[in-house]
């Protein structure tokens, strides 16, 4: 597993396109959004999360698209069903590592451009904690969306997904609220940790039967 | 010893049968050559005895059900943002890394080990994706034209490999239009669909 793991690390590393992408991406949304309207019509604070968390969909579909698709193209996957006789373990681990590697900076940009728009230096840590969790629950969603059209162009599949990630912008926006008025944060972070634990074992499992019904 | 069984397989595309009720053994230290025209369904039985695809009717039997195969399909399974050298560090670990470098060598790849995989000839990837067996040999090699792109001295090589497995009891089911210099079983599919 943790060969995997540090397998998986140094493809997504080589490959500077699938993961610089989305950050930049990201930095390029935060800084042209408050460039693009008339600062001193609207008080940028009240809206401006709402802003991270498009953004954060935004990247974690970009991030997503190819994440399966190289390994099906090339024969990966189908050496990897013959060692491993599931993709359990390779869902599991690309999840993982796209999420240190792609999801954790995105959380981190985003809390940086969340204070510095006018959010108390002493919420970092809880947005932080925040965009993380969510980008655990994104990253899941849109890569079992990628592994249901991997032959079809994975893009197709992801967004077909994307209805399914409703819910957890509602859940994100409940959840900086609560940040934003100091109530009942605990809850909702318990909360999104609970769903992204239970989502991150059972989701490998879906993804690895849709990837079974490509190979065949 | 009987290895792997096939016992009245049969393949169906959207109700064209590619091979039906076909039935043979594999044993330990044998080779079976799988013949036959384009299109005739070579490679969906080698997928079909790896378990990839699942055959339309009959079943496939192993002697062990955790039996260990080295596969080189169509698809050669290498990364090509990655060089050579990489595409080895991540399929073997420490100790399997010196001898896939020697087959490196041994294939006259080492002059391009540094190089981006996606500037090699087709020839030169096939070998690098062959080293995947050569290196790490297991109970069964399956090979899906493995000849194709090879120069002769890679070809050779690939054949005295294959001859020694042979003598180690490794067995070897294989597609090729090319016929080895290595003893073995022919399954004809050309006359095979009905």
């Amino acid at each position: 597993m943790l060969r995997l793991i540090s397998i998986e690390s140094f493809k997504l590393f080589r490959k500077l396109k699938s993961w610089l992408g989305p950050l930049l991406i990201l930095v390029l949304v935060l800084v042209a959004f408050p460039l693009s309207i008339d600062i001193s019509q609207y008080d940028l604070e009240k809206f401006y999360f709402s802003i991270i968390v498009v953004s954060l969909l935004m990247t974690a579909f970009v991030a997503t698209e190819g994440m399966f698709e190289e390994d099906f193209e090339d024969g990966s996957l189908e050496q990897e069903f013959l060692i491993e006789k599931d993709f359990y373990k390779l869902a599991l681990c690309k999840i993982i590592v796209y999420v240190l590697l792609i999801g954790v900076p995105i959380a981190f940009i985003g809390s940086i451009f969340s204070f510095a728009n006018g959010v108390a230096i002493g919420s970092f840590p809880k947005v932080f904690l925040l965009l993380s969790l969510s980008n655990l629950l994104l990253f899941n969603l849109f890569a079992f969306g990628n592994s249901l059209s991997i032959n079809k162009g994975a893009m197709l599949g992801v967004l077909s997904s994307l209805p399914l990630a409703l819910p957890i912008i509602i859940l994100l926006g409940r959840a900086i609220r609560s940040v934003q008025f100091g109530d009942g944060f605990s809850e909702m972070i318990a909360l999104m940790a609970g769903v992204g634990l239970i989502v991150s074992a059972l989701m490998p499992l879906i993804i690895s039967a849709a990837l079974k019904t490509h190979i065949d | 010893m009987t290895l792997l069984s096939a016992q009245k397989i049969s393949y169906s595309i959207n109700d064209k049968k590619l091979f039906h009720g076909l039935s043979f053994n594999v044993q330990n230290g044998e080779a079976l050559h799988v013949k036959g025209s384009n299109g005739s369904g070579k490679s969906t039985l080698l997928r079909i005895l790896l378990g990839i695809t699942p055959p339309s009717k009959g079943k496939i039997e192993r002697s062990n059900p955790d039996l260990k195969i080295s596969y080189l399909g169509h698809k050669n399974a290498i990364k090509n943002y990655l060089t050579p050298a990489q595409n080895l560090e991540l399929l073997f670990n420490e100790s399997e890394l010196g001898i896939a470098l020697k087959w490196l060598r041994e294939l006259d790849l080492s002059s391009v080990q540094e190089e981006l995989t996606s500037n090699l000839s087709f020839g030169q990837k096939k070998k690098l994706a062959l080293i995947r067996v050569l290196a790490k040999p297991q109970e069964l090699i399956v090979l899906d034209e493995p000849f194709v792109g090879l120069d002769q001295d890679a070809s050779q090589i690939l054949n005295n490999f294959l001859v020694n497995q042979l003598s180690n009891q490794v067995s070897l089911i294989f597609t090729s239009h090319i016929h080895p210099d290595v003893e073995c079983k022919v399954l004809d599919l050309s006359n095979n669909s009905a």
